[in-house]
């Protein structure tokens, strides 16, 4: 079953046109990537998923739910989240505090009144978190700056907040991208175990990443899906040879 | 699990403000301070606590609060002269109209950050200052300022001297206490979140707008509370009460003392009334001067203000690992 079906969307920035009638559809609890040379609008079609962008037409559903005309934040709401590419924190905030907020925004939603509750009161949340961190293997940095982490960390934390209020579709845009190779093997290895059957979907240009995660592939050109298929299928495409000849191996 | 010792930990500050606001009448005059004073700093502690919730917490930096302290001063005198000289009503009424005032500003100028937050702000402020001043002003006597207020009353109580003094130290300990509440709560969080990073709050689910709505108006209603009891001190209301030159002021308070902080901004009202009213006489003319390098020597030197200087001694003197 398919918890995100994208149907015929397009959208033009001006002249440019960004999308050109895309149709995807994600399969409940898979990997899937999306890969594609520069400029082929996988970040915008990451966007118009979070509510950034509004399409020119088309329709987004997610779960039976349409996601076009609704608020960034209902939509994490109703279980989307996004790891950026340059890792957004908050980062005057400790590591803990961090976390503690997508577990309150879990539980009291988008909006709440209780200005007078004790967050300290409130241990099994605190300890939720706590046991997020410690998931992502940041528990010696509970109480540090989030700012002062390094970026491999920092990128975990995102990972964390991401995870914390327990989201359907994780979409992640360049997770690897300015990691060194260990910390990219790390985050694959992270990316692989988190099997709570959240449904994946990655931007990426390192085909190592892409090809030890995902299940599924669909290669964007010019705002157009061109090919779509298992990674053996993608590797031998030649649409995809020809969209990528001077941009990478693959 | 609530233990003795959390409690003391997470209500050390308020006990010590407590402490320091209740016996300011024996040692105030020995600095100088002169009855009267005492009662303004306590009621500028309210103002700007308030307003740290609104720029410490969100950074949102309002240019425009004196109104709301000015929609509530002259709606309380309003109510003494006409209604009843029962202070409870007058407060009560003041600070509802500023907090409906407060509510439509809010949702029209928070949909701009930055400097055209500060600049909208200003100007609704400098709206309501011209219409004190031509349509209005029937009810705020114009030029005269709002005078012929009976003696305000609590009830059976006079409010004057020091019991004046002892209600608005008491409202100041409630409402202190009530922001370190709500800076200990969920909503203090997210409103902090603002701050640091507003996109990936929206994207962590949050009504980041909600919040920065809620931050304005509590802020709005402390400034409500200080104008109201202003009256209180002292039956008059003049136009400038309203003006750029009030909402300056609280702005300079709050980044002397340290903004963020809630306690250092009240420092910083407390600094500022002093310096003006009592170490002006002794350094003569030029003490407006004096107030502008000490002003630039903390902003540049220390940009958290006093509460940066306090943490700073503490880490020297004190390598103790705090939880908070």
């Amino acid at each position: 079953m398919a918890i995100l079906d994208i149907h015929q969307v397009s959208l033009s920035f001006g002249g440019l046109k960004a999308l050109q009638n895309v149709n995807l559809k994600i399969e409940k609890g898979s990997t899937h990537a999306l890969i594609g040379p520069n400029g082929a609008g996988k970040s915008t079609l990451l966007n118009v998923l979070t509510g950034m962008l509004k399409p020119d037409d088309g329709s987004v559903m997610f779960d039976g739910k349409p996601l076009l005309n609704v608020n960034s934040f209902d939509i994490n709401q109703l279980g989307i989240a996004k790891v950026f590419q340059t890792p957004a924190i908050f980062p005057e905030m400790t590591v803990l505090q961090n976390v503690t907020i997508p577990v309150f925004a879990a539980r009291d939603g988008s909006f709440n009144l209780n200005m007078f509750e004790g967050r300290s009161r409130q241990r099994p949340l605190i300890e939720f978190a706590e046991q997020q961190i410690c998931e992502l293997g940041l528990e010696n940095h509970m109480h540090s700056l989030a700012g002062s982490l390094s970026r491999g960390d920092k990128r975990r934390l995102e990972m964390a907040i991401c995870l914390a209020n327990k989201p359907r579709l994780l979409l992640l845009d360049e997770p690897t991208a300015g990691m060194a190779r260990h910390e990219t093997e790390k985050t694959i290895e992270l990316l692989k175990n988190m099997n709570d059957g959240i449904t994946k979907v990655i931007v990426e240009h390192d085909m190592n990443v892409v090809f030890s995660l995902a299940e599924k592939i669909s290669v964007l050109a010019q705002g157009q899906i061109i090919a779509e298929g298992s990674p053996d299928e993608i590797k031998g495409h030649p649409k995809v040879i020809e969209a990528y000849l001077g941009e990478a191996q693959v | 699990m609530i233990t003795q010792q959390n409690f003391w930990q997470h209500n050390k500050a308020v006990l010590m403000f407590a402490l320091v606001a209740l016996t300011m009448p024996l040692w105030f005059p020995l600095i100088g301070g002169y009855s009267g004073l005492d009662t303004k700093i306590m009621i500028f502690c309210i103002f700007v606590v308030g307003f740290d919730i609104l720029l410490g917490f969100t950074g949102y930096l309002s240019f425009g609060h004196a109104a709301f302290f000015g929609i509530s001063a002259y709606t309380t005198g309003i109510m003494l002269k006409n209604f009843s000289d029962n202070i409870i009503p007058a407060i009560i009424v003041a600070v509802a109209a500023a907090t409906l005032v407060a509510l439509i500003i809010g949702l029209l100028t928070l949909k701009r950050t930055g400097i055209y937050f500060s600049i909208l702000t200003l100007a609704f402020a400098e709206m309501f200052d011209s219409m004190a001043m031509s349509m209005l002003q029937k009810w705020t006597g114009g030029e005269n300022g709002l005078t012929g207020m009976p003696t305000p009353m609590l009830f059976d109580l006079k409010m004057q001297g020091d019991t004046v003094f002892y209600f608005c130290a008491l409202m100041a300990i409630l409402l202190y206490y009530l922001a370190k509440r709500i800076e200990r709560s969920p909503v203090g969080l997210m409103m902090k979140a603002i701050k640091c990073n507003q996109t990936r709050l929206e994207y962590t689910g949050i009504n980041a707008r909600k919040y920065k709505l809620l931050a304005f108006v509590l802020s709005a209603m402390y400034a409500a509370v200080a104008g109201s009891l202003m009256v209180v001190y002292e039956p008059f209301v003049g136009h400038e009460f309203l003006g750029w030159h009030q909402s300056g002021e609280i702005v300079i308070m709050s980044v002397i003392g340290g903004v963020g902080t809630l306690v250092g901004p009240m420092l910083g009202a407390g600094f500022m009334l002093y310096f003006e009213n009592v170490l002006s006489v002794s350094l003569g003319e030029q003490w407006l001067l004096v107030l502008g390098v000490i002003f630039m020597v903390v902003v540049i030197f220390m940009p958290g203000g006093f509460m940066e200087a306090v943490a700073r001694l503490k880490k020297r003197f004190f390598t103790t690992i705090d939880g908070e």
